[in-house]
């Protein structure tokens, strides 16, 4: 099958600060793919590149086995990042306005009723709540209807109930067979939403993977919190004979297995160590971030 | 290519954009009335006496529509470009079938329409505070859209140039100021050096002061100026559109 986006080698320079450096990714049709890395890591020129806004300077794209720039207007569908449409225009003129820029055929009353924006629709933009305003912006950049779709950062400002409505669409979208691309500094929402995850840090894709396939490989291991009434003794840190450290009262043990968490409490109180609260820990996409990016800049 | 129902589009939002903002519109409007008050009426003019503002009055008329028609697109698709940058619009429109030849002209529709209507008023209040009356032809009908239109496509060139909507203000200042003054509108030609003829003479203003003389004149002959206009449009329109940028 015909991937929706194939980036070859891309290499992209603002001056002399390289953006990306051999970037080759391969987005398959009807997936959500989620890029993630620290500020300045190359999402955004990633994105810019995929959508035909600027040119590479080496390397290849096509998306849907064309150059981006040859592609039907109506093919993609972008929400850049940190954007806002033209003022003075209610959610339902807003809507509309992109649907007649892209001669769409998708009903303006479809698009408000999917970013839950029906009930403000006479409101103007700027008078409406940053998240309502986030949820405008993702439905200007599907009006059209998109095979690709583009969201640089798309729950910036988006209180809980509204990101969740937007991961509803956006996977409701992926379930009618479009192809979704999201930049996120979100780890949740990126482990949550995506097929797979790309990793952005440096100008270079560190890896891509399923999200739980990353974790595991990158992510370590699980981890104990406790966080104790008072300072743990140092031959209670010895007795419980694994990897203790500390920091502000609290001790984190790592390596353990969850048949160990037993021993652990069972030393503790045999110390007469009591303590405010001990949870367990799994890796997540954040940890596999610190490990693959979080010194890069 | 010219994509029309995109560029309805965008002409009509821009309107609507405009007109819903109050203090723009009073602006738009106030700023060349004060000027006509001021120097049409307030200040007393003595033909034949040779210093300033001493022509008959209808030799004023270029200076007073050149206002209109020259600071409002300019400041106008100036601080527009910078709006749109900032707010990484051109980078989606990028993605729609509007291209960047059909923005320039649809926000160069809109400021055709808003400075018709200028006009209209300053003719208006001209016959009210003076007495002199401009009839509406087709040959100032033209002048004013073919002059808007260039001053369009120079305003897109300063959005490029400048980084801020304040930098634009500034620098359509610099580039109308001395236009305004020079370029036959307010100051005759007798009352400049000969050396300075040749850069009144290219000055983009200057074939509509003359053409729009000639106009309310009731004389003939204003085609090749018109003419002149027309090409300055086009060619600016093409730069400006060109250099309409995708991304800040």
């Amino acid at each position: 099958m015909e991937p929706a986006v194939a980036i070859e080698d891309v290499s992209h320079r603002y001056g002399d600060v390289d953006a990306l450096r051999s970037v080759s990714l391969t987005v398959p049709a009807g997936e959500i793919v989620g890029l993630i890395g620290p500020n300045g890591a190359g999402k955004t020129t990633l994105v810019r590149i995929m959508c035909g806004v600027i040119k590479p300077m080496t390397g290849a794209v096509t998306v849907f086995g064309h150059e981006p720039r040859d592609l039907d207007p109506g093919a993609i569908g972008l929400l850049p990042q940190a954007f806002s449409p033209p003022g003075r225009l209610t959610g339902r003129e807003l809507i509309q306005y992109y649907r007649d820029l892209s001669g769409a055929s998708r009903s303006v009353d479809d698009v408000l009723a999917a970013v839950g924006m029906t009930a403000a629709d006479d409101r103007w933009y700027e008078r409406l709540s940053g998240g309502q305003q986030r949820r405008l912006c993702v439905g200007s950049a599907i009006v059209n209807d998109p095979k690709l779709v583009v969201l640089d950062e798309p729950t910036t400002g988006i209180d809980p109930a509204g990101r969740q409505r937007i991961w509803s669409l956006l996977k409701q979208l992926r379930d009618d067979g479009h192809t979704i691309v999201v930049t996120t500094h979100d780890m949740a929402e990126a482990a949550a939403l995506s097929d797979r995850v790309a990793l952005l840090a440096g100008g270079a894709l560190v890896a891509v993977d399923h999200p739980d396939a990353l974790i595991d490989r990158h992510g370590g291991t699980a981890r104990v919190r406790i966080e104790p009434a008072e300072p743990l003794a140092p031959e209670v840190i010895d007795d419980l004979a694994v990897d203790v450290s500390s920091h502000n009262g609290t001790y984190e043990l790592v390596g353990l297995e969850p048949y160990q968490l037993a021993d652990v409490i069972g030393t503790l109180a045999t110390a007469g160590v009591s303590f405010r609260r001990i949870t367990w820990q799994e890796p997540t996409l954040e940890d596999v971030y610190h490990e693959l990016a979080g010194n890069s800049k | 290519m010219i994509h029309h129902p995109a560029l309805i589009a965008e002409a009509r939002t821009a309107w609507r954009t405009f007109v819903r903002r109050r203090t723009a519109v009073v602006f738009t409007f106030v700023f060349p009335l004060l000027l006509v008050v001021i120097f049409g009426a307030l200040v007393t003019t003595d033909p034949g006496d040779g210093g300033l503002f001493t022509e008959p009055t209808v030799y004023y008329v270029p200076g007073y529509l050149a206002v209109v028609v020259m600071f409002t697109p300019l400041s106008r698709i100036g601080a527009e470009v910078i709006r749109h940058r900032d707010a990484n619009r051109f980078e989606q429109l990028s993605t729609t079938p509007l291209s960047r030849a059909d923005w320039l002209l649809a926000h160069t529709l809109v400021n055709i329409v808003l400075v018709g209507f200028a006009c209209a008023i300053v003719l208006g209040v001209l016959w009210v505070g003076t007495g002199v009356a401009v009839r509406p032809s087709l040959g100032l009908v033209l002048f004013i859209a073919v002059g808007v239109t260039m001053f369009c496509g120079i305003g897109a060139c300063l959005g490029r140039v400048a980084s801020t909507q304040d930098g634009v203000i500034a620098a359509a200042n610099t580039l109308a100021i001395p236009m305004l003054l020079l370029a036959e509108t307010f100051v005759p030609p007798r009352m400049l050096p000969a050396w300075f003829q040749p850069f009144v003479d290219v000055m983009p203003l200057t074939p509509f002061s003359r053409g729009v003389r000639t106009v309310v004149e009731g004389g003939a002959g204003w085609g090749a100026d018109l003419l002149l206009l027309a090409v300055l449009a086009l060619v600016f329109l093409v730069i400006g559109a060109h250099l309409l940028p995708r991304v800040d």
